[in-house]
């Protein structure tokens, strides 16, 4: 790919960019949110066309106006967010595009066989027939890449494959990357892992504000000096300074039961604390917090305190009346409004109170927002411009805002940082230690023992719904969190 | 995949040249009511060509279209007025099926409130101007008591809007016909003047009423909270949920709004045309009132939309069928034309938004 520039409007996102994939090569494209990383991939992939610039596989000069153009030259693009279909089965899914057919019927055998027949060359241990719904997400995203394998993909652009695999699943992943290596395939990998890239790229491109920063063999340099280069200075990942002297207490939970998800757990926060939660997939721990916050609709025992008083949400809109705010995790899903515009996305909950008899005051929700723009830093055009116009990082600071407009007492933030990008990182973890010290009560949800160690004063560890321990000070790193929520007290007690 | 070095400078030109093309194309793509106006300004020359012919001279045209435009704005008024009900509940990602049985239902509550001697106002003592006032205060109270019968079924018994508006239509329908079997009503003359009172020798009440009310709606639409919460749960219910909407209460008031809407139009279909057929009044108006929602530019996947497009898209209805008329199409084929602008409406959106 050469000189590809491409804008949206004012707002240059691409200037003049270069890139190249060798055969069995396998390259990391970093940069944070906004850099330009999607535009860049998104171009190749046949979604967005270029404003300049030229793309050329195998020698051969091609231009691609749509995703199947694309995929008809060799490139396959696995999406952050997968493309299966849950409900047919894996060999349906790897045919989606062209369904063999015998006479009117479709042709099971040959694309159980063939299924069967890329699985035995991949070494991968499944059967063809499982329905894609009852894989893990692992799986899937291995289905996906055989997929793009079945149609004779060379290029594989994999956009954050990781965010929401567990660490074995990754290597599952990982293992299926280094054979297509092998067999020639290039593969490009977007990843805001540093380790991950360490791990199993070849070479790396940055790309900073539509630039290309920095380009070179992985083995030549190293995380920080990645990080460096992403962010466009030195970045500070020390842990936070831990306060003793915490206000009152704000949220006690007793014994709290669902009965599936979690079970009989007991923890409280204090006013400035910020609390960890943390443990693998399973864990129960968004179930737990969001039967704090009223969403969901199953009944539990045990008993939830909001300032010492007893209370029982019964919805969220209860929940937000009472000074209890929830960030949820896949911000895709459960948070974006993908048809408004950032500041409606932005002070959708507080909106209700922002009015001048029924109507909405409109300048009094524009200076909310512009207030919640500046301290969290929201990096944007328009504020009317959709949501979707935003980088991940962004976007997630708008949901933020959201949530800080209506001065929440407790503050629950489930995985703050998913699909967001280092530097996006840091300064969500600034917030987080602002708001604390401003006396709000935040709970942090999240799977990366790092992030907890990095933003959180004590955590408390879950291994499949159940508290199995607690870590403060000087236990809290990551190998006594990875111990307590792969469960190792349990076996050893187990054992005795 | 290796690298070549070619500039593709003339794609860049391209789109930098300024004009009325590139502001067509812009605004073609941008702005879903634009395409709205778009085709309404082309209907309107269409018929401007066809009164022209008929009437042979350009004073002739104007006094044909005039006329015709009266009729189009009036005859659509209370069909119109369901619609904005309707777009409501489109972009909250659901449908109201029951609008015409709601409004044929309405529509004889009315008639038994305000019947001269046998009516039920009357019985106990009150004519003329304040009872009539009474029975439309009872008939939009009982619109959105319909409506939140609709809203409930959908916001607390988790059923399908398709579903639990299909079940009220035929409830809505046997239960009037049942009910109605020994009653025939009329309407007090006085009733009738709140649609036919002529104001400059025209009538034009009824439009003025349907005007009013869409610009009502477009406020509540674009400047209310409750506006801003109906985009939300059509755009994406969970997070909405998530964000302390009370989901539910909205719901149920969106279908109240669109029963409130059926009691209004049933007023003036009742003060309009001065009697009902309980059998067949507001059959397939529910199918008329998508209609003009979805060419006036709304999803029906919900989120996107506009009450002044849904207000456009009857228009554009009104006057399509005017020119079949005038143009002496069998009244059995002007279906298959609407039917083929609804289909070119959502084709031309799918454009949009890929």
């Amino acid at each position: 790919m050469d000189k590809i520039c491409k804008s949206f409007g004012a707002n240059n996102v691409l200037q003049s960019v270069n890139f190249s994939l060798g055969t069995g090569e396998i390259c990391a494209l970093l940069g944070e949110n906004g850099a330009g990383k999607s535009t860049l991939m998104n171009i190749l992939g046949g979604v967005l066309p270029a404003d300049s610039g030229s793309i050329s596989l195998d020698g051969k000069p091609v231009s691609f106006t749509s995703p199947v153009d694309s995929l008809d030259a060799g490139i396959g693009f696995i999406h952050q967010e997968l493309n299966l279909i849950n409900d047919l089965t894996i060999y349906e899914n790897m045919f989606l595009t062209h369904l063999p057919k015998k006479g009117l019927f479709l042709d099971a055998r040959t694309m159980r066989s063939k299924t069967q027949e890329l699985f035995n060359k991949m070494s991968i241990e499944l059967d063809p027939s499982t329905m894609v719904r009852d894989l893990d997400a692992s799986y899937k995203q291995i289905v996906e890449i055989c997929r793009a394998l079945m149609q004779d993909a060379s290029v594989i652009i994999m956009d954050e494959p990781t965010t929401s695999l567990t660490e074995p699943e990754i290597q599952r992943v990982f293992t299926m990357m280094r054979s297509l290596k092998e067999q020639g395939v290039g593969i490009i990998f977007i990843s805001h892992k540093l380790g991950e890239v360490m791990e199993i790229c070849d070479r790396y491109t940055v790309l900073r504000d539509g630039n290309m920063v920095a380009s070179g063999k992985v083995s030549e340099t190293d995380p920080k000096q990645l990080a460096t280069h992403m962010v466009g200075h030195e970045v500070v990942t020390d842990t936070a300074q831990r306060k003793t002297d915490y206000g009152e207490e704000m949220l006690r939970l007793e014994h709290l039961s669902d009965g599936v998800n979690f079970h009989d757990i007991s923890l409280s926060v204090r006013r400035g604390e910020v609390l960890g939660v943390t443990g693998l997939l399973g864990d129960g721990r968004s179930e737990l917090f969001q039967t704090v916050f009223g969403a969901m609709n199953t009944k539990y025992t045990g008993q939830i305190f909001l300032e010492g008083k007893p209370v029982h949400m019964k919805n969220t809109y209860q929940a937000l009346a009472a000074g209890i705010a929830y960030l949820p995790r896949n911000r895709k899903e459960n948070a974006i409004l993908k048809d408004m515009s950032i500041l409606d996305n932005g002070s959708l909950v507080h909106l209700p109170k922002i009015r001048r008899g029924v109507l909405i005051d409109f300048a009094k929700q524009e200076r909310l927002f512009a207030q919640q723009e500046e301290s969290l830093r929201i990096k944007m055009g328009d504020k009317y411009d959709l949501i979707t116009s935003l980088s991940g990082g962004n976007q997630q600071k708008v949901v933020l805002a959201k949530w800080l407009m209506s001065d929440p007492k407790v503050l629950i933030l489930d995985n703050p940082t998913q699909g967001v990008d280092v530097g996006a990182k840091e300064e969500i973890y600034a917030i987080i230690r602002r708001l604390s010290e401003e006396g709000v009560a935040i709970v942090v949800l999240s799977s990366e023992a790092q992030e907890i160690i990095r933003v959180c004063d004590r955590s408390i560890v879950l291994f499949h719904g159940r508290e199995v321990g607690e870590v403060t000070g000087e236990e809290m790193n990551e190998h006594t969190i990875m111990y307590l929520a792969t469960g190792g007290n349990q076996n050893e007690s187990e054992r005795a | 995949m290796k690298v070549s070095v070619r500039d593709m400078e003339t794609k860049k030109t391209e789109q930098q040249r300024p004009g009325i093309v590139s502001w067509f194309r812009d605004n073609w793509g941008n702005n879903a009511l634009f395409s709205t106006i778009f085709a309404l300004v082309v209907m309107i020359l269409i018929q401007c060509v066809i009164m022209y012919a008929n009437a042979g001279s350009i004073p002739g045209m104007f006094e044909k279209m005039g006329m015709a435009w009266l009729n189009i704005l009036r005859n659509n008024a209370y069909q119109g007025v369901i619609a904005l009900g309707m777009c409501f509940i489109i972009i909250s990602g659901g449908i109201d099926l029951s609008v015409g049985s709601m409004l044929c239902a309405l529509g004889a509550i009315l008639m038994y409130l305000v019947a001269p001697g046998t009516g039920l106002l009357a019985k106990i003592g009150l004519s003329g101007p304040f009872a009539y006032v009474v029975a439309i205060i009872i008939v939009i109270a009982a619109g959105y008591l319909f409506g939140q019968i609709n809203g409930t079924l959908i916001a607390y018994g988790k059923l399908p809007p398709f579903i639990a508006t299909l079940g009220m239509m035929k409830i809505f329908r046997s239960v009037t016909q049942q009910l109605t079997k020994h009653f025939n009503p009329t309407i007090p003359n006085d009733f009738k003047l709140i649609a036919s009172l002529k104001i400059g020798n025209q009538v034009i009440l009824p439009i003025i009423y349907w005007v009013v009310i869409v610009v009502i709606m477009h406020i509540i639409f674009t400047r209310t909270a409750f506006g801003r919460q109906t985009i939300a749960i059509g755009s994406n219910e969970r997070a909405a949920k998530l964000s302390g909407i009370n989901v539910n209460k909205v719901k149920r008031n969106i279908y109240a709004l669109g029963g409130v809407m059926c009691a209004v139009a049933a007023v003036i279909y009742i003060a309009r045309i001065g009697s009902m057929d309980f059998a067949n009044a507001g059959n397939g108006y529910e199918m008329d009132a998508i209609a003009a929602v979805i060419v006036g530019g709304t999803a029906m996947s919900g989120g996107r939309g506009s009450l002044v497009g849904a207000f456009f898209g009857m228009l554009i209805i009104g006057v399509m069928n005017n020119i079949l008329n005038t143009v002496g199409v069998p009244t059995f084929l002007c279906d298959a034309v609407k039917g083929l602008i609804i289909i070119f409406a959502v084709l031309v959106q799918k454009k949009e938004t890929a």
